[in-house]
């Protein structure tokens, strides 16, 4: 996620430079919530104030929230087909295997 | 009243979600249990949702578990809004102060040593909310244990190329793609199709 955000707005379109990017990704890990919005609101205050704010949350948050609700209403109907339970029996472990790696890669920067 | 404490409970994982996405989907994993707002298999399921489609893992899965919760709309775009309300108010704050705030002010002796103990509780929340998920429900036959071991090691794979003093096998292509979680995913879902379908 954060090469991408640096990608976009420091090499592209040159909003903040590579010693802010680095000052804003400091402040948005030190917040609560999720880093890739706090990086979306430190820049659109940089650039244009509370209404910059409302544009880059607002990219930082649709594309998640449309494709999320497309397959939370449409996807619930599929639920019950035996094919898509076989593929959910083979997720399961691996997503409580990445939450433990989650552990593993935090002890190691505590 | 279902929907106010769905706000409320997305606003305190806001503001208690320190340490990135993990740690915002172990607070949303205890909220969902503690309310009996879905089982922790409709979770999990929720939470692969989240890690396959693009955009930020937290967000995904705040989205998704206000529709699960409530099987409205108005639900999902509620918890996705309390999830980043406090977002809003710290970072607002933090943008007023930042000309005036020292620029080596991540140095302060006291903010490490809080950070340190935050980083601490993270880890303690994360590990909590993963042991939870240990259940018949997600292991269901000693497949499920294989998936999970491979997909564990893959995951670590850079972090010991790099403790075994090997950077570039940590960097390398192979690796990368083995330790992508999408891959992960997407090798684990394959993996279920073929065993159980």
């Amino acid at each position: 996620m954060l090469p991408l955000i640096q990608r976009e707005v420091v090499d592209r379109q040159h909003w903040i430079d590579e010693q802010e990017f680095l000052n804003m990704i400091a402040l948005a890990q030190a917040a609560p919530g999720l880093i890739a919005v706090n990086s979306a609101i430190f820049i659109g205050h940089r650039l244009a104030g509370w209404r910059g704010v409302v544009a880059t949350v607002l990219g930082a948050v649709l594309p998640s929230v449309v494709v999320i609700l497309l397959i939370a209403v449409f996807f619930t109907r599929f639920k019950q087909m035996p094919a898509v339970e076989a593929v959910f029996k083979g997720l399961r472990p691996a997503v409580v295997a990445l939450i433990a790696a989650a552990v593993v890669k935090m002890l190691k920067n505590v | 009243m279902l929907y106010v404490s769905l706000f409320l409970s997305f606003v305190k994982v806001g503001f208690l979600g320190f340490g990135g996405g993990m740690a915002i989907i172990s607070l949303i994993q205890e909220e969902v249990l503690a309310h009996g707002w879905m089982s922790e298999t409709e979770f999990v399921d929720i939470v692969a949702v989240s890690q396959m489609t693009p955009g930020p893992v937290g967000m995904n899965c705040a989205t998704y578990v206000g529709y699960t919760a409530t099987g409205t709309v108005f639900g999902s775009l509620l918890a996705s809004f309390a999830v980043i309300l406090p977002s809003l108010i710290v970072m607002l704050t933090v943008c007023a102060v930042y000309d005036r705030l020292s620029r080596r002010w991540s140095e302060n002796r006291i903010y490490k040593a809080v950070m340190r103990l935050v980083r601490i509780a993270v880890v303690f929340l994360v590990a909590h909310a993963a042991w939870t998920l240990v259940t018949p429900a997600t292991f269901i036959d000693r497949w499920s244990i294989l998936i999970f071991s491979l997909a564990l090691l893959c995951m670590l794979l850079p972090d010991m190329f790099r403790l075994a003093g090997q950077p570039r096998m940590a960097s390398h292509p192979v690796t990368r793609l083995l330790s992508h979680p999408v891959f992960l995913m997407a090798a684990a879902a394959l993996s279920g199709s073929l065993l159980y379908g």
